[in-house]
């Protein structure tokens, strides 16, 4: 049953360990495409009503260009439909088309109006699990520079959130509703080759010296967990223990340490702390409160706070780094900013690891080492280009529909190109001016979320031959499940750690 | 090294009743992980068949799990699940409507105990590999104990360059990592920051209840060669093993007391008393665990593994004792900034608002006469005068001034005073705010 070197349940004399290749180099170039201005060049002062501005000037083109292939030949009872440029124009009865940023109406959504109107409260709203509201009130609105629209349909029903631009093909009512018999999105952008970035840096190189070949081995292995959520007390100990065992092949015999050895990488994609805020949430504060016996304490307090967890979190890094080179996106429960995009996590809370890390005068650069990027971060690794979020884009946006599965919330944000098409609606986010980073300017290769349900796989298509692995990561705290991804074939195989626990004595 | 690791196993396992994990065990003698697996598995066999159960393993399974009946989910446990069956989690599957994607491959790697070592291979559809995890003298009631092993590891390792662990241990090598020598060199291992007291302190609490449980093996003294040379398990709440890190723990405390004192020398007198009243307390639980220690390290009897839950008992304990104090310590500091300012400065500060008071230099004099005890003069000085101007604000200005002067003190008294009083107006300046402030609180 046991596969002969794979049985180390034998005594002396003992068997040395077949020989272990080394890990081989993981190719890493992170782009910096989610990296905010430093220091006084970091404004909120800004409207977003820019945002949702460059979101549609940037995307129209891409969907005009999709909606004249479908409708140009469409006609209906002999009347061919024709593009109107602003919403406003769109006449009674004339089959026509247009485009716009949908938004919509619900009656659960937290609404910016209502938190100042009703200052008084005397308690907030609880956390909401979705924002439909029961009695099927929702609107849905499409909405461009001139004003907005609102639009019905069938075809409409569970597909679109606020914040996504598409193209409506209808015809206005007699109630003033625009009745949308079909949509067009803008679909997966470009895809860069692979190796697209490095060939052209190497090219630019080249033109200086002589024209370089790459070399390149095959490639490794990409290990992606999330949802570690660290407490620091002892009940997860165990579990994070074997990973990192496993990681760094101590675990289990030859067969699975070298196969542990073929892994080159590890993402850590959000949720690696468990709650990291010093600031209670409001359940906290109340219990806490209390706890103490009505001794209040209000806001954050240096005495409050628990370095355990982050302790925890620096020595498991640690632990694996000499080994493994570790790439480390915030997630929501991290102590990184709350408005998207995240920015890394403060090397302050890695007194360990960040030995292992860029000093800071040089973390631009990529390295073997830790890199704590930002979230959603964007990066080439082996050559493919990868794009990965801490999951919060993806529960923000399964608030606003019914009976969609994570991997089609992850197929539709690339159709729409858009990484997190919510904010700055329901999901916060930095006031960006010039240029939104959010809108998908090169298809990824592989397009994971972190701290999903369960794990999942899908491969989908792109108009222009694209295709792109998406991929749900679950949370390694409840699933204890670890995501590999080989990088050469972009299989993807999981490794689950268990523990068995002694049954309970009655 | 021949037979050093049954020494070790038998001073370790039998003899401390401690849990020894492969990754301890390769730590301390410095082999392979693999070749630790085996001793484990040898002295294992060994032990067992010279009388049976005395040791107690538990086992790393790696596979592929059996699907389970229902043919779209392959069987999982989230480790907190007690029981095998029936774990919510299909985590691993894709979708059923995607008939045509090959499910991928999907691997487990079980941690489980020899009772339960049969019942979890026949979940298995095939294992590619099999070893023991850990040793322990009997059986363990909850396996998260083990990870208190990986725990002083990481203390216990911590002087080691971590880059060369491959090297003695066959972790997987990896050549492109590098490490920044840093200039600040951070404490040893956060580990140890956590482990130690952790294990030191055995709360006076949790006596009642240690009394009840049946105490593990520590019969110290003729195992303690073996174990004072390197210790890399955890310490079990053994008496010597307690007294050591006692003896370390009251030393801390002083040692913020300390500072707490110098402290309070540089600041206000009169808050010391309070302050070494505040700290003296402290010790005294560290004192009372070391008497407590003692009469626990003499009952031994056959070897269990309570003694790990009041460890984690006692970890969580002192978790909150740590906060408690922490928080003790900021509350005091808060009360403790306001009588920075000394109280004389407070007073002067009070009046004299500063736009209205020019400090007066004496510069030069000139024609000073002398009559009849009194001396009369005109002399330079340097004024500082404040104006407001037109539009509102306030004007410093230096102004060399004469003035008339008569005075019934001898000359060589006059620039002693200035200067003193000009000093205590810089110093006034400066602390002038907080001092305000201060006595604002104190008095209300």
């Amino acid at each position: 049953m046991t596969s002969p070197d794979g049985n180390l349940l034998q005594g002396a004399p003992f068997q040395d360990s077949p020989y272990l290749p080394s890990r081989n180099a993981s190719s890493y170039n992170p782009l910096h495409t989610f990296d905010l201005p430093k220091g006084t060049e970091k404004h909120y002062g800004q409207q977003y009503a820019d945002m949702y501005f460059l979101r549609l000037a940037q995307l129209k083109e891409a969907i005009k260009r999709q909606a004249e292939e479908a409708w140009k030949d469409f006609e209906l009872a002999g009347e061919k439909a024709t593009m109107v440029d602003r919403v406003l124009d769109v006449r009674q009865g004339d089959l026509c088309w247009i485009i716009g940023t949908v938004y919509m109406e619900m009656a659960l959504k937290p609404n910016v109006l209502d938190d100042i109107a009703k200052e008084h409260w005397i308690a907030a709203p609880p956390v909401r699990q979705t924002y439909m509201s029961s009695s099927g009130q929702d609107e849905m609105m499409l909405e461009d520079e001139s004003g907005r629209l609102r639009i019905t349909g069938e075809s409409l029903n569970s597909h679109y959130v606020t914040g996504c631009v598409l193209a409506a093909l209808g015809t206005e009512q007699a109630d003033g509703c625009f009745q949308v018999i079909a949509t067009q999105y803008a679909d997966l952008p470009r895809q860069p080759q692979r190796w697209e970035r490095d060939d052209s840096a190497l090219a630019v190189l080249g033109k200086k010296n002589k024209p370089v070949t790459p070399k390149r081995g095959s490639a490794g292995k990409l290990a992606i967990v999330s949802g570690l959520e660290i407490t620091g007390t002892d009940d997860d100990d165990l579990a994070l223990d074997l990973l990192v065992q496993f990681l760094t092949g101590e675990l289990g015999a030859h067969p699975e340490q070298s196969r542990s050895g073929k892994i080159t990488r590890l993402i850590i994609a959000g949720n690696s702390l468990s709650s990291s805020s010093p600031i209670l949430s409001r359940e906290d504060f109340v219990n806490s409160k209390r706890d103490k016996g009505g001794k209040q304490q209000f806001g954050y307090h240096t005495s409050s706070y628990n370095a355990s967890p982050a302790e925890r979190l620096d020595a498991l890094l640690t632990d694996i780094l000499p080994s493994l080179p570790i790439t480390l996106i915030p997630g929501a429960s991290d102590p990184a900013n709350v408005a998207l995009p995240q920015q890394a996590l403060h090397p302050a809370l890695f007194p360990q690891s960040r030995q292992y890390a860029n000093p800071p005068v040089k973390s631009n650069e990529s390295r073997e080492g830790l890199d704590s990027v930002t979230n959603p971060w964007e990066g080439d690794i082996d050559g493919w280009r990868l794009l990965g979020t801490g999951g919060q884009t993806v529960d923000d946006l399964l608030k606003y529909v019914d009976e969609v599965e994570e991997m089609d919330v992850l197929e539709m944000m690339l159709r729409w190109r858009s990484i997190a098409p919510t904010a700055p609606d329901t999901l916060w986010c930095y006031p960006f001016q010039d240029d939104d980073p959010l809108i998908l300017r090169d298809c990824p290769h592989i397009y994971f979320a972190g701290n999903q349900s369960k794990f999942e796989r899908r491969v989908i298509q792109g108009p222009a031959d694209q295709k792109v692995l998406l991929l749900s990561i679950p949370k390694f705290r409840e699933t204890k499940t670890l995501v590999v991804v080989d990088m050469e074939t972009l299989e993807v195989e999981t490794v689950e750690i268990g523990v068995v626990q002694p049954p309970t004595p009655e | 090294m021949a037979d050093t690791y049954k020494e070790y196993l038998a001073a370790n396992v039998i003899a401390d009743g401690k849990p020894v994990t492969y990754r301890v065990l390769s730590r301390a003698l410095k082999v392979n992980v693999n070749i630790a697996k085996q001793m484990l598995y040898d002295f294992h066999q060994k032990q067992n068949a010279k009388k049976t159960n005395t040791v107690h393993a538990t086992y790393i399974l790696t596979g592929k799990k059996r699907a389970p009946e229902k043919a779209n989910g392959i069987h999982t446990h989230d480790g907190e699940d007690s029981f095998m069956h029936s774990s919510p989690y299909m985590n691993s599957m894709p979708e059923p409507e995607e008939p045509t994607e090959e499910p991928p491959t999907h691997t487990s790697i079980v941690l489980v105990r020899e009772e339960e070592l049969e019942k979890t291979k026949s979940e298995f559809e095939s294992i590619t590999s099999m070893h023991i995890y850990s040793l322990e003298p009997g059986p363990l009631e909850n396996l998260n104990l083990l990870s208190i092993c990986n725990q002083d590891i990481l203390k216990d390792c911590a002087g080691e360059e971590p880059l060369d662990r491959w090297k003695t241990y066959g972790s997987i090598h990896n050549p492109y990592i590098k490490r920044r020598t840093a200039k600040f060199a951070p404490a040893p291992a956060p580990g140890a920051s956590k482990t130690a007291p952790k294990a030191a302190s055995k709360p006076p609490v949790t006596a009642a209840a240690k009394e009840e449980q049946a105490k593990p093996a520590s019969r110290r003294g003729s195992m303690s060669e073996d174990n004072s040379s390197r210790q890399p398990t955890p310490q079990p709440s053994s008496s010597s093993g307690t007294l050591k890190k006692s003896g370390s723990k009251p030393n801390l405390k002083r040692d913020t007391s300390d500072i707490f004192k110098s402290f309070a020398k540089a600041k206000a007198k009169p808050k010391e008393a309070a302050k070494s009243k505040e700290s003296t307390p402290a010790p005294i639980p560290d004192e009372r665990m070391q008497g407590m220690s003692e009469d626990e390290g003499d009952d031994d009897e056959g070897p269990q593994i309570k003694f790990d839950a009041e460890k984690q008992a006692a970890a969580r304990k002192l978790r909150a004792e740590k906060e408690e104090a922490l928080r003790k310590m900021m509350e005091d500091d808060d009360d403790e900034d306001m009588p920075d300012a000394p109280p004389a400065e407070e007073k002067e500060s009070q009046d004299s608002p500063i736009d209205e008071v020019p400090s007066a230099a004496p510069a030069e004099t000139a024609s000073v006469t002398v009559q009849g005890g009194r001396r009369r003069g005109r002399r330079q000085v340097t004024k500082k005068k404040t104006v407001k101007d037109e539009e509102g604000y306030l004007v410093t200005k230096e102004e060399v001034v004469w003035e008339s002067f008569s005075e019934d003190e001898p000359e060589t008294k006059r620039p002693k005073q200035l200067p003193a009083k000009s000093t205590a107006k810089g110093k006034k300046g400066g602390k002038q705010s907080q001092g305000n402030i201060a006595n604002f609180f104190k008095k209300s």
